[in-house]
């Protein structure tokens, strides 16, 4: 097998030839942000949004700064202007059932109008129901009704009075009530002057008096009636009056809203309710001077029945509205009804309803951030019961879990017609999906966003236009086109792929903030790519501690790597740290021992739970890899152990494999291995080494240990040749490889990688299956052989002892 | 009617000062007697007089109450109930102690002098009797009478046709200081006491209203020219109601209504018969004051 050559320092970076843009700077870059790159999840925008059937509802998925909002909002902005406006909602008193407000729908800005229009009547009603009630011709009325029962009263009592006069009897006003009693010349018969009379006289008069009671009693039981008639009639007046003031301000409303019969139903419960409680706006002198301001608050409730409570006002939308709504809490999605605390208790009606984001995205988009959602308690349930029964109920929380009990609303529900737009991560999205059976049936459509771009002229030129987007909305300086072609590159990094170009736009965005710091810093009137660059360092030394220490724990001989002498059992791997979100690689030393045993691989790491799944999988390939190369003639009569030296926080990942198993394969043939090298690479059981994450990491980790202990020629890294494409590796370390102190081997199979390491042949076998005996395998077969000899002689001395 | 206003005529006389000492209030606790009782205790706390409250214990119920078949109808069950003599006093003495702390209430508003008089006989007649000593007796036009009447009650009329004193006839929704003034004036030595007493009781910014009753079509300049030197100018506001020559109450009383003032004053001694004048205090519904003789 040929040995590969080092990558060419040009393998090594893509770079971005500013050339390429027509621009000087992003100030000369016009037009509104385009989204590229993201066409699979922008048709699925437009299919959902175009949708009109139920549940077509958008589940926007993707790493968080991809750009899912933005893409969605420009969309929309294109969209949501050519839809008609929603009308308005509002809630108003229900007369027949107070605790059920009545939920009223009108054209668009209608309901500011009437809420206006009938706050304006109540004022009008102040003054001109009591002007109606004070005018001559209805006290004059009243005076007749009230002095008709008086006199009707007077009149029956005085005919009694008269017809016992008579007879020398007379009525007379006790305390208590009446009584009958005989008079002579004006006064009551003293009772020793009554016994004198006759017994016939006596008898007569009693008997008179007793028949004249008779007919007081009758007078008396009539005179309730006669009280209830005058009323009733006093009543009737009242309200003939009380219509005759209200009927003409009800006139210029009930002609504006002709045309919407719901309002007009309403208007006329209106006036009937007013004409029914006409005496209360006799009394608004009164009620300001309460003694108790919290009386005087609930006796003003009273005029609140007439109010009309605005819950959407689209007066001034000029398409379907588009809402965001930051804390999809319960009560914010579906409303609240309010309290108010007065005299110790709490009190609502229907103006103290509100609205939520539902009521406001009626009829438009909606969107929520699903996390968001989801840490809400009962959020996401009331969202989905609000889709599922398309209409908008709004319950109070503290009610439905008893925390209160005071009287409470249950307005009416208002019909929704919404599209509810989620926007989350990946596995928000899987999780739903699996674990929430009403999820597939409201969130039908999936508008999946890509990680990353095709590093095209076109999506370079797409950069160019986000970037001058920023600047312009942000304000910051333009952008040379040099400096742009630097972000492309570092775009191309954060991917982890030259042929790629991140779509966190995120990132990109906070670089170009951070750049146009230090462009303002310099005075500097455009970002060059000098600033960006000083960004991308800045960032990097900021979260640079741990590198450092790591390192210096290397360079003191703490951590032990070693990067200059040969060893046998011994490599450097290459690991990769993330901690807070920036990534940078370190090597590790890995070694290998070998003893008799029966054909066992140990994973230390494995065997103390240091070493995750994909790492055991990975040693338990390259134990495949040796029994199939060696072990086909004899068992594998050995045991060996790999171990990640001074490895305390666990491993994972399987691209140390091929390190493992260089390590290894350097143990059974007893050839030592160059320790100025180090390798990263994933092995299969055919040998063949498979690509790895963090390559550019990796390369650079290895390449400051090196250059910090002083390069001479020899140092390099073995990597992938898959892995070819991902690389974007640090000017410095470009420069190191042009310069020719530094290398990348691109490495395809493991025979190519133990050449490169140990300077010997790996060994192509001869027909029959044998190895060259001074070459790699040749050694290792060999020395399989040995040991399997061994082990068969130990055995059978074992067995005969035994005997 | 012909309205004329008091407007840069001469300088007339100050009028004569028309001194109250004391005034006696009937008080049974009925609504009427309540408004006489705010009534008198005002114009006692303008003129600085004696309040004297008067409460008599009708003697009529307590004989009613002493005969054997006595019953009475109760006002808020309609039944006949037994009445017992001692249930009666107590009830009466309830009813005193009511008028007695009225009275106190009024007289500590108006800070007046004030005495209280508990009596025990017929009604009107006591009523009279505790007056004597005082120098205008008020009460209210009809007390607990069964009928509710809108006409005078037995006391009022038993004061008109009974007594000398002046009397002031008082109902429920007027006041004696607020309200505006009618006076009947017919330029007899009554009428102009009542003038003098209407002219010291008119508030400024209230109206007093003059009702001229000439006997005679001739007699009317000569009325005016009367006036003039009774009525001080600038600060009173004066309405003149020139009334044709008639003697009859019922037209005189659709006059005063037509005004519509508060207190009516007149005298029984006028040009006008008695009965006249009391029918027409029995016709008006308004409060009256009856002016009966003159001190200066």
């Amino acid at each position: 097998m040929s040995t590969p050559y080092a990558l060419h320092p040009d393998k090594l970076y893509r770079k971005c030839d500013p050339a390429e843009f027509s621009f000087t700077t992003t100030e000369e870059l016009d037009g509104p942000l385009e989204i590229t790159g993201q066409q699979r999840a922008l048709d699925a925008i437009s299919f959902s949004v175009g949708m009109q059937h139920d549940g077509f509802n958008l589940f926007a998925l993707g790493p968080n700064g991809a750009g899912k909002q933005t893409a969605i909002m420009h969309y929309l902005e294109d969209m949501a202007p050519l839809a008609g406006v929603p009308d308005d909602w509002c809630y108003v008193y229900n007369f027949e059932k107070p605790r059920h407000p009545e939920a009223l729908r009108l054209p668009a800005g209608m309901a500011c109008s009437l809420s206006a229009e009938m706050e304006r009547l109540v004022e009008a009603l102040f003054t001109v129901i009591p002007a109606a009630f004070s005018s001559e011709d209805y006290q004059a009325q009243e005076k007749v009704i009230r002095e008709t029962f008086q006199e009707q009263q007077t009149a029956a009592i005085e005919e009694l009075e008269k017809r016992a006069a008579e007879n020398n009897i007379a009525l007379i006003r006790t305390p208590a009530g009446f009584a009958f009693a005989p008079i002579k010349n004006g006064e009551v018969l003293k009772p020793d002057e009554f016994m004198l009379l006759k017994e016939a006289e006596r008898e007569k008069i009693e008997k008179e008096i007793a028949a004249l009671k008779n007919a007081m009693q009758s007078i008396m039981a009539q005179i309730p009636k006669w009280q209830r008639e005058a009323q009733d009639k006093i009543k009737e007046l009242n309200r003939l009056i009380a219509g005759f003031a209200v009927k003409p301000l009800f006139a210029e409303p009930g002609k504006s809203y002709s045309t919407i019969v719901q309002v007009t139903a309403y208007l006329e419960r209106v006036e009937n309710d007013i004409i029914e409680h006409f005496d209360r706006f006799l009394e608004k002198d009164s009620s300001t001077q309460e003694l108790l301001p919290g009386l005087s608050v609930m006796k003003g409730n009273f005029f609140n029945r007439y109010k009309v409570n605005v819950l959407v006002d689209n007066s001034r939308s000029t398409g379907a509205p588009v809402i965001i709504e930051e804390k999809p809490a319960c009560q914010n999605l579906i409303g609240d009804i309010e309290h108010l605390s007065q005299m110790g208790t709490l009190v609502t009606d229907f103006t103290l309803i509100k609205a939520g984001a539902l009521h406001r995205a009626n009829g438009g988009y909606l969107l929520i951030d699903a996390r968001r959602l989801l840490l809400e308690p009962l959020a996401w349930e009331a969202l989905k019961k609000a889709l599922r029964t398309r209409q908008i109920r709004i319950e109070s929380l503290a009610q439905l879990y008893s925390l209160v009990s005071t009287v409470s609303l249950d307005p009416e529900p208002i019909p929704l017609d919404v599209k509810v737009i989620l926007l989350g991560e990946r596995t928000l999205y899987y999780l739903l999906s699996s674990y929430d059976p009403d999820f597939s049936e409201l969130f039908k459509v999936a508008a999946d966003f890509e990680d990353d771009l095709h590093n095209t002229a076109e999506s370079r030129l797409a950069y160019a236009r986000i970037i001058a987007a920023i600047a312009k909305k942000d304000a910051l300086c333009h952008f040379e086109k040099t400096a742009v072609a630097r972000i492309v590159e570092h775009g191309s990094r954060i991917s982890g792929d030259a042929v790629k170009l991140t779509a966190h736009m995120q990132s990109i965005a906070d670089l170009v903030h951070e750049a146009d710091y230090y462009t303002r810093r310099n005075n500097r009137r455009h970002v060059t790519a000098e600033d960006v660059q000083m960004a991308i360092d800045a960032r990097t030394v900021r979260a640079s501690r741990i590198r450092e220490r790591i390192r210096e724990a290397t360079l003191r001989n703490t951590i032990l790597i070693d990067t200059a002498s040969e060893k046998t059992g011994q490599i450097n791997g290459l690991a990769v740290y993330s901690p807070g979100g920036q990534s940078f690689g370190h090597p590790g030393r890995i070694t290998a021992r070998v003893s008799l045993g029966k054909g066992e691989v140990i994973d230390i790491e494995r065997e103390v739970e240091m070493g995750g799944p994909i790492h055991s999988k990975g040693v338990l390939i390259l134990s495949g890899f040796l029994a199939a190369r060696f072990a086909i003639q004899q068992p594998l009569s050995l045991s060996a152990s790999l171990v990640f030296e001074q490895s305390y926080s666990g491993v994972e990942g399987d691209s140390a494999s091929s390190a493992e198993l260089y390590a290894l394969l350097s143990a059974l043939s007893d050839t030592p291995i160059r320790q100025w090298f180090a390798v990263t690479g994933s092995v299969n059981q055919h040998g063949e080494v498979q690509a790895i994450g963090g390559v550019n990491e990796k390369i650079e980790g290895f390449f400051d240990l090196c250059a910090a202990r002083g390069l001479d020629g020899k140092h390099g890294v073995l990597i992938p040749a898959a892995n070819i494409d991902n690389l974007m590796l640090r000017a410095e370390v470009v420069d190191a490889v042009r310069a020719g102190v530094f290398a990348i081997w691109p490495v395809s199979h493991i025979d190519e990688g133990i050449e490169i390491l140990t300077g010997l042949p790996a060994g192509e076998p001869d027909p029959e299956g044998i190895y060259p005996a001074e070459t790699i395998n040749g050694r290792v077969s060999t020395r399989v052989q040995e040991m399997a000899l061994k082990l068969k002689k130990f055995n059978a001395e074992s067995k005969g002892k035994a005997e | 009617m012909q309205h004329q206003e008091n407007r840069n005529r001469e300088t007339p006389p100050k009028p004569e000062r028309y001194v109250i000492k004391s005034i006696a209030v009937g008080i049974d606790c009925s609504p009427h007697s309540m408004a006489s009782l705010k009534a008198a205790a005002e114009l006692a706390a303008r003129m600085n007089a004696e309040l004297i409250g008067i409460f008599v214990e009708d003697i009529n119920l307590l004989r009613i109450a002493d005969l054997p078949f006595s019953q009475e109808i109760r006002l808020y069950s309609a039944q006949p109930e037994s009445m017992s003599t001692a249930e009666l006093e107590r009830l009466l003495r309830m009813q005193a102690r009511q008028a007695e702390t009225s009275l106190q209430h009024e007289a500590e508003i108006f800070r007046v002098h004030h005495t209280f008089n508990v009596r025990r006989g017929i009604v009107p007649r006591e009523v009279i009797a505790a007056a004597l000593e005082a120098d205008l007796l008020v009460l209210g036009r009809s007390g607990r009478s069964p009928t509710c009447r809108k006409g005078l009650g037995s006391t009022a009329r038993s004061a008109l046709s009974g007594s000398t004193k002046n009397v002031m006839l008082m109902r429920t929704g007027f006041s004696a200081e607020h309200e505006a003034i009618l006076v009947l004036f017919d330029g007899s030595e009554g009428s102009k006491a009542a003038l003098r007493i209407a002219l010291s009781l008119v508030r400024s910014g209230n109206t007093l209203h003059i009702l001229i009753l000439p006997q005679t079509e001739n007699e009317k300049a000569t009325l005016e020219k009367e006036l003039s030197k009774l009525i001080p100018s600038g600060i009173l506001r004066v309405e003149y109601h020139m009334l044709p020559s008639v003697t009859d109450s019922r037209i005189i009383a659709r006059y005063i209504r037509m005004a519509d003032s508060g207190l009516l004053v007149l005298s029984d001694h006028m040009n006008l018969p008695q009965e006249t004048v009391h029918s027409l205090i029995n016709e008006v519904d308004y409060p009256v004051l009856l002016v009966r003789n003159q001190s200066s």
